[in-house]
């Protein structure tokens, strides 16, 4: 009973002993509060730590929000950046334009795909100057000797499904009149219609083979390929004239032998040879065949068409680009996620490790003091 | 607490975000009691007070009334500002007051000025951790669940400890009241 009365007049002795704030500073502190602690009101606060107060003070629900609109909002300009400021559906548009006039009267990708120290003949001359122009064309652009080219080239068409069959004659047709070969050709009819060509074409011819296909319907897509075998062909020819030197030379031989044995082993020798000849020589041939006709890959789609809304760009369209936008942001997002995961994993550990050391030092600051 | 405080603290109840200004108005003496107790440096104190409501201003929209009072919470970030100042001192705590040797003759004690001075000089011999108790309670006037929410243990645990602390001012003072 003593002790709680003591208590309580000791309570009442630290009641009266309670400190009270200075007027000065209680009326500087509500300016500050009726400022709303403006960061002009704080002394050397520099932008840094005012954001970094700012982000302290977001809840976590608003940090995650925050955060996912600034993700998605680098994700929509890189989506910018990489598209260009004419957007998907344009670049389309342009791609396909510039693939016409590539394949219109004018045509010189050919010489525009050979590699640097490949002299391809302009296909206008070669075709008016007849199959043996490419190869003298080439002989004229290296004085000591021509080089042997091999062409190749896909062309996609893009065409109405009742046109299928209309353009495959057409493409016949074009392939008669550069004197190519047909080795393969499939054409479907019906709501899947379609065709495809695999073609040989006199290199001579080609590129007017491929004005030709390009005029047929709307191009959607071209694929132009060159190789130099000039390394291959002059080894082979050399094999072969050493071969045939050989040949020759065992033949001589056998002339001037004087024995059976002597005979008999010379004209194995000699088979064995003229086998080694045959076999180059049909190298040889293969060789200056693929130089003198290209392979040539036509199809007919039934696809996505710039006819089917008339030429304009509509609502498909329009789904097709928001489509590929998404798909690019998605990606972008997913890239982002996979830079700052980690990193904002390693930002979490360093501030929980931060927490807990702040904390025992709280602790000691307390029990120390 | 005053009424003052009370009606602050059922507000903040009803409301989702803690009503700042009011808050403000009811605390800051308290807070700044709690601080000066604490650290027994009024200059301290006073960057200190301001320091927790910068903070609490800066975080009112993450106070949630489900996890304890408005005043509990204010408390919570004043006795990090707090701590964080003791951290920054060490060991070496300026005293603005001189300390009162509390073992003086108690004889000596003839007016009420001299009692203040007894007990002070008392606190200032107090371990942080109770002198913070004291203050909490006494100078801040926060309830012992409030003050178990601030330091983190248990309401009965904080009544043991602050008999015991108060058994220890008694003992300083003995015979004085």
């Amino acid at each position: 009973m003593e002790r709680s009365s003591e208590h309580s007049a000791l309570a009442a002795l630290l009641a009266e002993a309670r400190p009270t704030p200075h007027e000065d500073f209680i009326k500087e502190l509500d300016e500050r509060v009726a400022a709303g602690f403006s960061p002009r009101s704080r002394v050397g606060s520099s932008p840094l730590a005012g954001f970094a107060e700012w982000v302290r003070g977001l809840s976590p629900q608003r940090l995650l929000v925050s955060g996912a609109v600034a993700l998605l909002v680098i994700a929509v300009i890189t989506v910018a950046m990489t598209s260009g400021s004419s957007g998907p559906s344009d670049e389309r548009s342009s791609g396909t334009l510039s693939l016409l006039n590539r394949i219109g009267p004018d045509d010189s990708s050919d010489s525009a795909v050979a590699p640097p120290a490949v002299s391809s003949p302009p296909v206008e001359e070669s075709s008016a100057a007849g199959e043996s122009a490419s190869t003298e064309q080439g002989a004229a652009s290296l004085p000591s000797r021509h080089r042997d080219i091999e062409r190749s080239a896909e062309i996609g068409l893009i065409a109405d499904p009742d046109d299928v069959a209309d353009d495959s004659a057409a493409v016949f047709a074009a392939v008669h009149d550069a004197r190519g070969i047909v080795l393969h050709s499939t054409t479907t009819s019906g709501k899947r219609a379609g065709a495809d060509f695999d073609l040989l074409i006199p290199s001579a011819r080609l590129g007017d083979a491929l004005a030709a296909f390009s005029a047929i319907d709307e191009v959607g897509s071209r694929h132009d390929a060159t190789e130099d075998i000039t390394a291959p062909t002059i080894s082979t020819s050399e094999k072969l004239r050493d071969s045939r030197a050989r040949i020759d030379g065992l033949l001589a031989q056998l002339s001037t032998a004087e024995t059976e044995t002597e005979m008999s082993a010379i004209e194995a020798e000699l088979d064995r040879e003229r086998h080694h000849a045959s076999r180059l020589r049909a190298q040889l041939d293969k060789l200056e065949q693929r130089t003198e006709f290209s392979r040539v890959s036509v199809s007919i789609e039934t696809g996505i068409s710039s006819t089917d809304s008339g030429g304009s760009w509509g609502i498909g369209d329009a789904f097709h680009d928001a489509g590929h936008i998404l798909g690019i942001a998605a990606g972008v997002t997913l890239i982002g996620l996979a830079v700052l995961g980690p990193l904002a994993l390693i930002a979490l550990l360093a501030w929980l490790a931060h927490r807990t050391w702040v904390r025992a030092q709280r602790r000691r600051a307390l029990r120390d003091a | 607490m005053s009424e003052a405080a009370i009606a602050a603290q059922e507000a903040a109840k009803e409301d989702a975000s803690v009503d700042f200004e009011r808050l403000y108005r009811s605390s800051r003496d308290d807070v700044y009691a709690y601080a000066a107790g604490l650290l027994r440096d009024w200059i301290a104190a006073e960057d200190v007070t301001a320091a927790a409501f910068e903070r609490a201003y800066r975080k009112r929209s993450r106070f949630d009334p489900a996890r304890g009072s408005a005043r509990a919470w204010l408390f919570g970030i004043a006795r990090h500002a707090a701590l964080d100042e003791l951290r920054r001192r060490g060991r070496h705590t300026d005293l603005s007051v001189d300390p009162v040797d509390a073992t003086s003759a108690p004889g000596t004690i003839e007016s009420r000025s001299d009692l203040r001075l007894l007990i002070e000089g008392a606190l200032d011999e107090l371990e942080a951790r109770e002198r913070e108790l004291v203050a909490l309670k006494f100078f801040a006037g926060l309830s012992n669940g409030e003050i178990a929410r601030v330091v983190g243990i248990s309401a009965s645990n904080v009544g043991t400890r602050l008999n015991r602390t108060m058994d220890k001012l008694r003992e300083a003072c003995d015979g004085a009241l």
